[in-house]
């Protein structure tokens, strides 16, 4: 099967702010593809410009196979799109909606019924057709938003941040639905800056300042942290971080919500000297272990290999 | 021009007439205020001068001096509001705009007039309307006149014969600015339904997000602009056979020519007003820009229509100017339909150049709009 | 009210202004250019009515008297006609206003006793300009007549009437445009900003943010207005400076009265839009209540143009609602007539009657929706 999306070098400028600097990397037909970075990291001007929403300053893109510049129509044919902000109507009512996208994509007859049905039920909105969808709460409305971008059964699937301000469980459902569809044959590209969420994805792609920092698997990304991190309890981490840095042990130290972690290059020499240097500079170390590294552990990593500073 | 999808417009038609009336409000705002501006404006929409205010000042308080002051108020254009014998009265009366027109008789009038010498009176009229006043004045001299003539068989004998003025309106015979100014505020609300409707219309979903959700569908400029004026166009038909309807039946404005001509001017002037509307929408970043633009364009075009101010007394370049002006032209049209009735091959000037500035506004409006939804 | 809120209020939406580069600079331009293209186009002033002559007579005589109505300047001749149906035919067509037809007879009948008669056309249709025609008219007729009766004799009329014209004294239609204009175009733009401003938080749920702060509601509503205050001030005294200095428009009253009668205003009006958007909600909406509230009303029912004394009773009843009037009757009065607070009183005590109404009415639509 060919890729569903092939980038290179795609590049947009706006003004003299580079959004999304020379990004190359292809998406094979059939896995969820993950897209993740902070906020302004360049990510939904990338799905814009794969959508058709934003012309590219330079570089290539194609999807399904045609060019997102020149073959705008027969690539809309083949996409779907929801993005971060509720894009339904919210005075029409749950089906009206409905009706709507399928009328734009030429799902009629029989055909429509059976879609309707199906995204009412997927959504579970079958009892508040006819509500009108400003009332729904957020979880509903994201879960009509991907029924309405799927009513024509595309091939490829573009959601960016889908899950922004929903509650942990609505997520969980609507990952399920990702799930489903990926299944079922879709290729699935999707944004967030959940990290937790970039778990959930066959392969992903880092973003930062408009660059791709690194593509892989999650498994191989976490590995790529070949050193030893630990986590540290203190009394007062930012003073602790200050008083880290510059150790010839430490590589890396940063805030990690309360805790401090730490990319040492010799796990049982930090355990033993690291309480010492915090002692010396009067801070306390109420707990330090290894851990495994997370997704925002790599990423603070690498985004410091690339000598760089994370945006937002 | 791609090619454009039936079913996508019909789909999107039907969306955006469910958007505009299902919301009750929204359904009063085009369907109920026009009726009641019509109404409302009707009524205001008059520059007969008939019970002027006047506010006299007799000093003189003889049987004369008050046949005088009769003799204004019998003819039914003045007023008399109070009457005073202090001169300070007067001025305070014009001052607080109680009275436009002030009369003052002065101490011995009806000595003078019956001892063969001219007396005169002070006839004050307020500036700030100087449309009224110079109307009133002219009433006014008239009025003096006569009373002058027949009061002169007292003092002398007039000579004989001279030129006698026969005056016959035609249209109109009674003059009724009414009758002129309904059918110009019939075009100016359809024009401004028109505006409301079309110039937020994209800027709107654009704030709102959804204008995404159908750029990445595979809805064509064109088929998203049909979408969006066909259901205005329709409304601003039903309004238009609405508040003409209203001007026949309640102002008894009379339509004398053919009704298929004022419908066919009507829809070019729907037309120009949505080509208007849309190209306004696609130079707009936000809807208060919007509606900045909108309101940049519909007070010139309201003031500089030649509904209140008389285009041919305009200096030449703005004369000019309102030959781009689609109210003009539909005015023209309309006035001339309802009041004349003949004529109408004459009108074609008028049918010609509001569809220039139609097909014109439509092309430019057309080519921006793509440009629109590439955000 | 805590003035430290107060200030955060202002301050944002100071800062949300400044940054909208284009809507600022629509606030202020917009009402300028009204004012200039309106100084410079609007007249009532009419001149050159455009008429035919149906001369059946052709005698020395009635070449005379279509001279007298060419000198006048308020006529041009611009057809000779030759029959009853061209006459017609050129009112049909617009081609003349009037059409003056003069008997065959007219010149022997001037020197009988019963005199000649003159028959004049005239297309009513604009019953404004037609009734200033005829007046134009019948005084020219009037006066060849007098001319030919008299025959150089000179007569005394028994009562002369001596016209003055007050606050403008040579009519211009320019000064008692552009005053006027100011007051029109200010209420309009005052409705709409603040109309947009307070739907658009509502549209993008800052509004909520904002209610859920210890900011008090008149704080939210009185911080909402203060910028829009300035601007209004300013667009006034720009509007005022051009009518006084490019169009000469008189200027006899009190420079400090119309400052303070305009804040009055613009509390009003301003107020009058925070509650049409509080009520409404969305920008679309508060767009077309604002516009059919304010655009026609302010043009037609504050004695603009149309004399409100010449109204209807209902109608003038209506025109005590529309904040415009007030204003109107202020610039006016201020520019042209020159009158002070002892005049003037009424319309600020109306003007307070409305910021206070316009105020409460937004306080209680934000009472409702927050709480």
């Amino acid at each position: 099967m060919p890729d569903a999306v092939r980038v290179h070098e795609l590049t947009r400028r706006f003004g003299d702010f580079v959004a999304v600097d020379r990004v190359t990397f292809d998406v094979a037909s059939g896995e969820i593809f993950g897209f993740l970075g902070p906020n302004g990291a360049g990510k939904t001007t990338t799905i814009k410009m794969l959508t058709g929403l934003l012309p590219p300053s330079s570089g290539s893109a194609q999807v399904a196979g045609f060019d997102v510049g020149a073959q705008t129509t027969e690539v809309k044919h083949r996409i779907g799109y929801m993005s971060q902000l509720f894009s339904l109507y919210a005075d029409l009512t749950v089906e009206e909606n409905i009706q709507l996208f399928a009328g734009l994509y030429g799902v009629a007859g029989d055909r429509y019924t059976a879609r309707r049905d199906w995204v009412l039920d997927m959504a579970g909105l079958a009892e508040h057709r006819r509500r009108p969808t400003g009332q729904l709460s957020l979880g509903w409305k994201q879960r009509l938003a991907l029924g309405c971008a799927v009513l024509h059964e595309p091939p490829i699937l573009f959601l960016d941040e889908p899950t922004s301000g929903v509650d942990p469980l609505s997520r969980r459902r609507f990952w399920d639905l990702i799930y489903e569809l990926a299944s079922a044959g879709t290729t699935v590209f999707v944004s967030t800056h959940y990290m937790e969420e970039a778990e959930y994805c066959y392969r992903l792609a880092l973003m930062n300042r408009g660059r791709l920092i690194a593509l892989d698997r999650p498994a191989q990304l976490k590995r790529s942290l070949t050193h030893p991190l630990l986590s540290l309890r203190t009394d007062d981490p930012p003073k602790a971080v200050e008083a880290l840095h510059g150790h010839p042990l430490v590589i890396e130290a940063a805030m990690f919500g309360r805790a401090v972690h730490v990319l040492v290059a010799d796990e049982a020499r930090a355990l033993a000297e690291l309480p010492q240097v915090l002692a010396r500079s009067g801070r306390t170390c109420d707990e330090l272990q290894r851990v495994s590294p997370s997704f925002e552990d790599v990423f603070v990593a690498l985004v410091r290999q690339e000598g760089g500073a994370v945006t937002a | 021009m791609r090619r454009v999808a039936p079913s996508r417009v019909r789909e999107l038609v039907k969306k955006e007439f469910r958007q505009l009336l299902r919301d009750p409000r929204t359904r009063a705002v085009i369907f109920v205020a026009p009726l009641i501006q019509l109404v409302m404006f009707g009524y205001a929409v008059n520059t007969d001068i008939r019970d002027t205010a006047t506010f006299v000042v007799d000093l003189d308080q003889t049987a004369v001096s008050r046949e005088f002051v009769t003799a204004f108020q019998s003819t039914g254009y003045f007023r008399i509001i109070d009457r005073s014998q202090r001169p300070a009265a007067l001025t305070e009366a014009l001052n607080s705009g109680r009275a436009i027109v002030g009369i003052e008789i002065p101490v011995g009038f009806a000595r003078e007039l019956s001892s063969g010498h001219t007396a005169t009176i002070q006839l004050v009229f307020d500036g700030t309307h100087s449309n009224s006043a110079t109307v009133a004045q002219g009433y006014a001299q008239r009025i003096v006149q006569r009373f002058a003539l027949d009061h002169a068989s007292v003092s002398g004998p007039l000579p004989q014969g001279g030129v006698d003025l026969r005056v016959r309106a035609w249209y109109n015979p009674n003059l009724q600015s009414r009758v002129y100014n309904v059918p110009a505020v019939v075009g100016v609300i359809i024009m401004m339904v028109c505006l409301l409707l079309t110039a937020l219309a994209v800027v709107r979903e654009r704030e709102l997000g959804t204008l995404d959700q159908l750029v990445v569908s595979p809805l064509t400029p064109e088929e998203l602009m049909l979408g969006k004026t066909l259901p205005v166009a329709a409304i601003g038909v039903a309004d238009l056979i609405l508040i003409s309807s209203m001007a026949v039946l309640w102002f008894d404005i009379p339509l004398r020519g053919p009704r298929i001509a004022l419908f066919v001017a009507a829809l070019l002037y729907i037309l120009a007003g949505l080509a208007v509307g849309l190209l306004i929408s696609t130079i707009s970043k936000t809807q208060q820009e919007a509606f900045m633009s909108m309101f940049l364009f519909l007070q010139p075009a309201i003031i500089l229509s030649g509904f209140f101010y008389p285009i041919s007394s305009m200096p030449p370049v703005f004369q000019w100017i309102t030959l781009l002006n689609p109210v003009r032209h539909f005015l023209e049209i309309i006035r001339t339909i309802f009041l004349k009735g003949e004529g109408v091959i004459g009108l074609w000037p008028e049918y010609l150049a509001i569809t220039v500035i139609a097909l014109a506004a439509l092309r430019l409006a057309v080519v921006r709009f793509p440009k629109t939804m590439a955000s | 009210m805590n003035l430290i809120r107060l200030w955060a209020v202002s301050r944002k939406e100071f800062v949300q202004i400044r940054r909208d580069a284009r809507s600022l600079y629509l606030a202020f331009i917009l009402p300028l250019i009204l004012v200039l293209i309106f100084g410079y186009a609007i007249t009532f002033d009419i001149r050159d009515i455009h008429m035919a002559v149906f001369d059946q007579s052709r005698s020395q005589a009635s070449r005379r008297l279509i001279e007298v109505f060419e000198g006048s300047g308020y006529f041009t001749v611009v057809a000779y006609l030759d029959g009853y149906d061209a006459a017609s035919g050129a009112l049909e067509t617009s081609a003349a206003r009037l059409v003056l037809i003069i008997p065959p007879t007219f010149a022997s009948d001037l020197s009988k006793e019963t005199g000649a008669s003159l028959q004049l056309l005239v297309d009513g249709a604009d019953a404004n300009t037609a009734t200033i025609a005829q007046n134009y008219a019948e005084a020219i007729v009037a006066g060849y007549s007098a001319d030919i009766v008299l025959k150089g004799r000179r007569v005394q009329f028994p009562v002369a009437a001596e016209s003055r014209i007050w606050y403008n004294e040579t009519l211009e239609s320019r000064n008692m445009i552009v005053p006027g204009l100011v007051a029109v175009i200010m209420s309009i733009i005052a409705a709409m900003l603040t109309a947009l401003t307070v739907a658009r938080e509502w549209e993008r749920g800052t509004m909520e943010q904002l209610a859920a702060t210890p900011v008090h509601r008149l704080e939210i509503i009185v911080g909402k207005l203060l910028p829009y205050v300035g601007i209004g001030i300013l667009d006034v005294a720009v509007a005022s400076c051009v009518a006084v200095f490019l169009f000469d428009v008189p200027f006899r009253g009190s420079v400090l009265l119309l400052g303070m009668l305009t804040l009055l205003f613009l509390v009003g009006a301003l107020g009058l839009g925070i509650f049409i958007s509080a009520a409404v909600k969305t920008q679309v909406l508060a767009t077309q209540v604002a516009m059919i509230a304010t655009l026609l009303p302010a043009l037609l029912l504050s004695g603009f143009i149309f004399t409100i004394a010449t109204m209807p009773l209902a109608l003038r009843a209506i025109t005590y609602v529309v904040p415009a009037r007030y204003y109107v009757a202020v610039t006016k009065g201020i520019f042209l007539k020159g009158v002070g607070a002892s005049v003037l009183w009424v319309d600020a005590v109306a003007m307070i009657v409305f910021a206070l109404i316009g105020l409460s009415l937004a306080i209680g639509v934000f009472k409702k929706e927050i709480a």
